[in-house]
């Protein structure tokens, strides 16, 4: 019995019919090697299928040899990907869940870099990303475009797959004949709708005479490229109403954006508000017959029932949510919500690998991206694991030694868990980010982890508990920059952040991590009403941002709260000034001094392992274990890795 | 030629004083190395290199500092390979650990370092390593190099240079230990170098390392290095002069901005200091003959590593031993530095087959250079070929055509050979770029093609030309009318400004630096973030001009992280006082001024301007094509040096019916 009244509803799509409304939609993995699909591909669509997930649709297979704009790209052209296909849908089919395969052909947003072939497009208008002029398509080689997709259908079906997906959206060849601002064309592709529409529905013609009508055709669209003269709504509509009256095409996706300029959009992050692309399926259900699926940074099934009860989508994209958690949909159905371990919209560990051609993680779930590799089997003998320190790493090492039967007690000297994610989920934009610890308190509540907060342990104590093994996970601490002498006014982030500092007036944040630490802290100073400037050693202020699509964002909130940011300098000393603090600042690039007097300094700088119990704990009788930042002080990810694998190796 | 001939190192008789040295190729599969990397060294070795030094492998698994970085525990089998393919020349293994300058993505494991100091460009704090970390990282290195001589290495490497964990402990930078290893910063060196002479016995030791970091404040410099080669010297048999730090990370293989053997003074003093008890390897952009000979003579080094040199032209060696002129290296940088997240192969602008031996067919290949003996049977005497158009493109094409035994007749438009080229190498610092197309023309010249200058083709001409065609016409132009931020100002609230009604003159980069420009302050307009608007802005500044750069980017000059420019170019710019106008768009010039767009908040600002630069992309020159018309380079998508030689080459061989990619 759920609260739901439209996620559990099945719904057929042409000749399919599938369970609920959850789609895994297509989305990179990096997983493929020499274009071939893997093992891991396989282990990972099984996972979300074995949760429950209604359908899903695997990555995009490129249709022609031309395609290649990323090395871990799968050669969808190359026959011998049909064993790999067949290892997928049996693993996926094996769980009861349709699978789809992705065709695409990214055209002009790609480089030759790994094809050493030019790069097709329908004008010679290099992509804003890749920065390679394309070659524009000859009558031949829009044959050769179509027959490619038709192509890959044939290893598709022969691959077991349910049917495929178009994707015409974000980065495809498609969408470049679609959008005026990449078809400049003067033949019978270019120019009016119609015509620009034209490879499409060549497309679709060839791929439904591969399929036969016991096949599924989806096409996914863009619904609006946020650039400039790009496609917009209405023609999108459009465009599904051609599809649709095609009478061969059985579902319309959805996405915004372009992959290789508005990338932000795509794979939004904490920043950009849930459910912020639902105009683009409500549009186009409202214009055609067919069911339309509808995306964008659906975290909890709720939210994705309310979009269906609303009439915004048939059927919703839940992609980082199931990274995150591969069971999301079965925790939902058994009314388990709260149990599913809520994506935080990082983008840290899956768009921040995929973007460096790393494979496909979560920052929360150390298993994604692993599902191949087999976990150890539990031991038979239950251990005593004493674990210290509360913050990601220490729960995640709790959490996963309750859950392969050992008996643990964590103990955390401060009265709240989580380390130092509330203090960085503390300021407003970062709010979601306060997940990846309340998931795992709850998991640790569940797992029956004794939890024991506001106690400080010694090693004196852990040698007088006789453990089985001990975890030392006692995280960093703030350490003054050797610039800064001991001036009062110049504090630490965690200082402001944990309220020891309250800067006013003008403000110095002088970063040299990159990353959210020192951002954030100058949106907030700037929020309660600090004059902020932000200085970095770097080429770049929040260089890290990029990453993980933040930039943009940053950039739009720092100029709206008058934000300044200074790059290339290096702070050199620091003086009293009165109560103000005058900062030495040299421009590496040029060798000049500047100074700043400001009435606050605030660095965002490395912090200091603290390591102290583990050293102490030095020669004990038992195993001792240390993880996370009291190792090397790094992000959340690394804690999370580190916890887990040493609960596992226990 | 002392280059040319052979050497003695411990016992072993290298071929020739040449080295080529280890680098980044990513031919691995996964952390081995692969037949790739076997065909690319087996190359160099038949070229006439003397020493082959392998790709560095990792000596402990807490080290995977690049994706398909090597790691020594399954390397066995690909060094028994490439030894077995490199015949005389001698194999020596590069062996290291990246430390704290590697990288945790791969690994999922903290870096290990001397202290708790970030690198400088990951910004990734290491884990300070404890006695048990030390203890694993020596015995590793005497593991694997015991690994590589069992597989048959006439020795290995010893890594202690740009990215070294190694040289991490020698510096007061990165070394901040209060230990033994703290007090004497060698220690870690010494265990190491004693653990692998103790395990490879009479083969060869060799040690790379930086003699400078550049950063005289805390960081090794040239007198520390004396000292500590000369403490290492009676241990090693070879030792490799290099530059590199932490806050210097291109100074190891910078490109063309930096002379050719920028290493000779460090080399000489390092060379003095060790007083003849080890031979001394010069390194740093060595890239003729005549430098290395005269190096040698000079008593600057015993030995000359020439890594790019044998990248762009794997014969180098035998071309210099036949007296014959070797393909140059440009330092270009473009196709071969690949330390890179997307992992592209290594390769050369102007020897595309380069990291692709078992990929690319090989080209019709003078054995010995000069004598016209051929690696492949040519093909019979087949019809006349004209090739249209003297740029890269058309001079490879004809180039290959006649190693074939084909007629072929070049006809360039313009008064001189070189297309493209001659205009890129007119920007700062790209000068050697020419070196590249004068050699193809020397080439085309010396092997018989006739090549007609100021001789533009038409197409009644080629309707009635009686034989084979390859169009290698290059590129034009776009039109100020389609530069889209001039013609659409939506923002600017005054409803755009059409191409017509612009009143300040446009230039491409071509005509601007072959100038003269207007009076008043130029605008230099790059969209694509390359090395042409770098060096464009680069040259108008150094000609006095009073120059801004504008770019999308929030740095000018993004694509140039592959070639390790990227924060140089930054720094050289500010230096020459060009203003750099980040984050923005051009919408529009007049009047003297020209209004720029934040790319992300849409605010407008406006600069002086009394002249528009355009480095943006080009457009193909297509009047001459008709469908089906072999064609290469530019004219099929105007793009680098390295896609109109690939081109140009692979309509050439197609002509000769030389089967074209072998598709792995």
């Amino acid at each position: 019995m759920t609260r739901y009244t439209h996620l559990f509803t099945p719904l057929r799509l042409g000749p399919l019919t599938v369970a609920n409304r959850v789609v895994f939609s297509a989305h990179l993995t990096n997983y493929a090697q020499d274009g071939m699909p893997t093992e891991q591909h396989a282990a990972y669509y099984a996972a979300r299928a074995a949760g429950g997930a209604g359908l899903i649709i695997t990555e995009e297979h490129s249709t022609h040899l031309t395609d290649w704009p990323y090395e871990k790209l799968i050669h969808g052209f190359d026959p011998r990907v049909i064993p790999g296909y067949q290892r997928i849908t049996e693993a996926v089919h094996a769980q009861g869940v349709p699978i789809l395969a992705q065709l695409n052909h990214n055209g002009g947003q790609a480089s030759s870099m790994f094809s050493r072939l030019p790069v097709w497009a329908p004008s010679p208008i290099p992509d804003p990303l890749f920065r390679e002029v394309p070659k524009a398509l000859e009558p031949h080689e829009i044959r050769s475009v179509v027959d490619g997709y038709a192509q890959v259908a044939e290893h598709c079906m022969a691959g077991g797959f349910d049917g495929v997906e178009l994707q015409c959206s974000h980065s495809s060849i498609v969408r470049g004949f679609l959008s005026p601002a990449t078809n400049h064309r003067t033949d019978l592709y270019g120019g009016i709708l119609r015509n620009r529409a034209r490879l499409l529905l060549e497309i679709v013609a060839a791929v439904r005479a591969v399929l036969g009508s016991d096949k599924v055709l989806g096409v996914r669209l863009c619904g609006d490229e946020l650039i400039e003269g790009g496609t917009t709504i209405a023609e999108a509509v459009a465009v599904a109403q051609l599809c649709d009256a095609t009478g061969q095409v059985d579902y319309i996706n959805t996405s915004i954006g372009v992959a290789t300029a508005t990338l932000y959009m795509i794979e939004a992050s904490m920043q950009v508000p849930p459910g912020y692309a639902m105009f683009i399926p409500s549009a186009i259900r409202e214009a055609v017959s067919i069911p339309v699926v509808g995306v964008g940074r659906f975290k909890d099934p709720v939210q994705a029932d309310r979009a269906l009860q609303a009439g915004q989508a048939d059927l919703i994209g839940v992609v980082r949510g199931q990274i995150a958690d591969p069971d999301f949909v079965r925790k939902a159905r058994a009314g388990a919500a709260s149990d599913i371990r809520t994506c935080l919209s990082c983008n840290q560990e899956c768009v921040g690998r995929m973007g460096l051609n790393r494979w496909l993680g979560c920052i929360e779930n150390p298993r994604t991206g692993r599902e191949a590799i087999a976990l150890p089997l539990p031991t038979k003998r239950k251990q005593r694991v004493l674990v210290v320190g509360g913050g990601p790493a220490g729960l995640q090492a709790a959490v996963t030694a309750a859950e392969r039967g050992h008996r643990v007690t964590l103990f955390e000297k401060s009265e709240r868990l989580g380390g130092q994610v509330p203090v960085a989920a503390s300021v407003p934009s970062r709010a979601e980010f306060l997940d990846i610890t309340r998931n795992l308190v709850a998991s640790a509540q569940r797992t029956g982890v004794d939890v024991k907060t506001s106690y400080e342990v010694s090693a004196d104590f852990l040698l007088g508990e006789v453990p089985d093994v001990v975890v030392v996970a006692t995280g960093a601490v703030p350490q003054r920059p050797p610039w800064a002498s001991d001036l009062a006014r110049v504090v630490d982030i965690r200082d402001v952040l944990e309220g020891r500092a309250v800067p006013q007036g003008k403000v110095l944040v002088v970063d040299e991590l990159g990353f959210h630490q020192g951002t954030s802290v100058s949106e907030l100073l700037a929020d309660r009403g600090c004059s902020v400037e932000v200085v970095t050693p770097g080429m770049v202020v929040g260089q890290d941002l990029g990453i993980t699509l933040d930039l943009e964002t940053w950039n739009v909130k720092a100029e709206a709260k008058g934000i300044t940011q200074t790059t290339d300098v290096v702070p050199m000393g620091a003086a009293a000034d009165g109560d103000r603090v005058t900062v030495s600042l040299q421009h590496h690039p040029t060798g000049t001094d500047v100074t700043r007097t400001v009435d606050w300094v605030v660095c965002a700088v490395q912090q200091r392992a603290d390591d102290a119990l583990f050293h102490a704990l030095d020669g004990a009788p038992f195993p001792v274990h240390r993880i996370g930042d009291c190792v090397a002080p790094r992000r959340a990810h690394a804690a999370v890795i580190e916890g887990h694998r040493v609960a596992v190796a226990l | 030629m002392l280059l040319t001939s052979p050497v003695k190192i411990a016992g072993r008789t290298a071929p020739s004083r040449v080295l080529f040295g280890p680098h980044e190729t990513n031919l691995g599969r996964g952390r081995a190395l692969s037949d790739r990397h076997t065909a690319y060294y087996a190359a160099r070795a038949r070229g006439g290199a003397g020493i082959v030094v392998t790709e560095t492998a990792s000596v402990h698994a807490s080290d995977w500092p690049y994706e398909r970085a090597p790691l020594a525990s399954e390397c066995g089998p690909g060094w028994a390979a490439v030894v077995e393919a490199c015949g005389e020349a001698l194999v020596l293994a590069s062996l290291g650990h990246a430390g704290g300058q590697g990288s945790s993505a791969y690994s999922q494991c903290s870096l290990w370092a001397p202290s708790a100091v970030a690198d400088a460009v990951s910004r990734e704090l290491p884990q300070v390593m404890g006695p048990r970390e030390v203890a694993a990282v020596v015995q590793g290195f005497a593991a694997s190099a015991r690994l590589a001589v069992e597989s048959g290495c006439a020795g290995v490497e010893v890594e202690a240079g740009a990215g070294s964990l190694l040289r991490q402990f020698l510096s007061g930078i990165s070394n901040q230990r209060a230990d033994a290893y703290g007090e004497d910063k060698v220690l870690l060196l010494r265990d190491v170098l004693t653990a692998v002479r103790s395990a490879v016995g009479e083969a060869v030791l060799s040690l790379r390392l930086s003699c400078d970091e550049l950063a005289p404040w805390a960081g090794v410099t040239p007198e520390h290095a004396a000292a500590i080669a000369a403490d290492v010297a009676d241990v090693v048999d070879l030792l490799v002069v290099v530059r590199a730090g932490p806050y210097a990370g291109s100074a190891y293989r910078p490109d063309a901005h930096v002379e050719e053997g920028f290493n000779a003074e460090l080399c000489k003093g390092i060379r003095g200091a060790v007083a003849g008890r080890v031979p001394v390897v010069l390194q740093g952009s060595v890239v003729t003959g005549a430098f290395a000979e005269r190096a040698l003579s000079d008593g600057v080094c015993d030995l000359v590593e020439m890594t790019r040199a044998q990248i762009a032209e794997p014969a180098l060696v035998a071309h210099l031993r036949a007296g014959t002129a070797p393909r140059p290296c440009v330092l270009c940088n473009q196709a071969c530095r690949v330390r890179d997240a997307r992992n592209p192969l290594v390769s050369c602008v102007g020897e595309p087959r380069s990291g692709y031996e078992t990929v690319e067919p090989p080209v019709f290949v003078e054995v010995p250079p000069g004598q016209g003996t051929a690696e492949l049977p040519r093909s019979p005497a087949g019809r006349e070929v004209l090739v249209v158009g003297g740029g890269p493109a058309g001079l490879e094409c004809a180039r290959v055509l006649a190693l074939s035994g084909r007629p072929v007749e070049l006809r360039e438009a313009t008064g001189e050979l070189g297309g493209a080229v001659n205009d890129a190498s007119l920007g700062a610092g790209r000068a050697r770029l020419r070196q590249l197309t004068d050699w193809l023309a020397d080439e085309c010249a010396r092997l018989g093609v006739v090549v007609k200058l100021d001789a533009p083709v038409t197409p009644a001409e080629l309707t009635a030309w009686h034989g084979d065609v390859v169009l290698a016409t290059g590129s034009r132009p776009r039109q100020v009318a389609s530069l889209p931020a001039l013609v659409e100002a939506p923002h600017s609230g005054d409803g755009g400004t059409s191409a017509s009604a612009y009143p300040v003159p446009v230039l491409d980069s071509r005509e601007a630096l072959r100038g003269p420009l207007p009076e008043g302050p130029v605008l230099v307009h790059d969209p694509v973030g390359g090395p042409v608007g770098v060096s464009v802005a680069e040259q108008l500044a150094a000609a006095g001009h009073d120059v801004r750069i504008v770019t999308g980017d929030p740095i000018v000059g993004t694509l140039l992280s592959l070639t390790g420019d990227l924060a140089d170019c930054n720094t050289r710019l500010q230096r020459a006082g060009v203003i750099r106008e980040l984050k923005a768009l051009l919408r529009k010039a007049s009047d003297g001024r020209a209004l720029l767009e934040d790319v992300w908040t849409g605010q407008l600002r406006e600069v002086p301007c009394a002249v528009v630069v355009d480095c943006g992309h080009r457009l193909p020159r297509e009047e001459l094509y008709e469908t089906g018309t072999p064609r290469a380079g530019d004219c099929v998508a105007p793009r680098t040096i390295l896609e109109a030689i690939l081109e140009g080459r692979r309509r050439a061989l197609e002509l000769s019916g030389v089967p074209g990619l072998v598709h792995a």
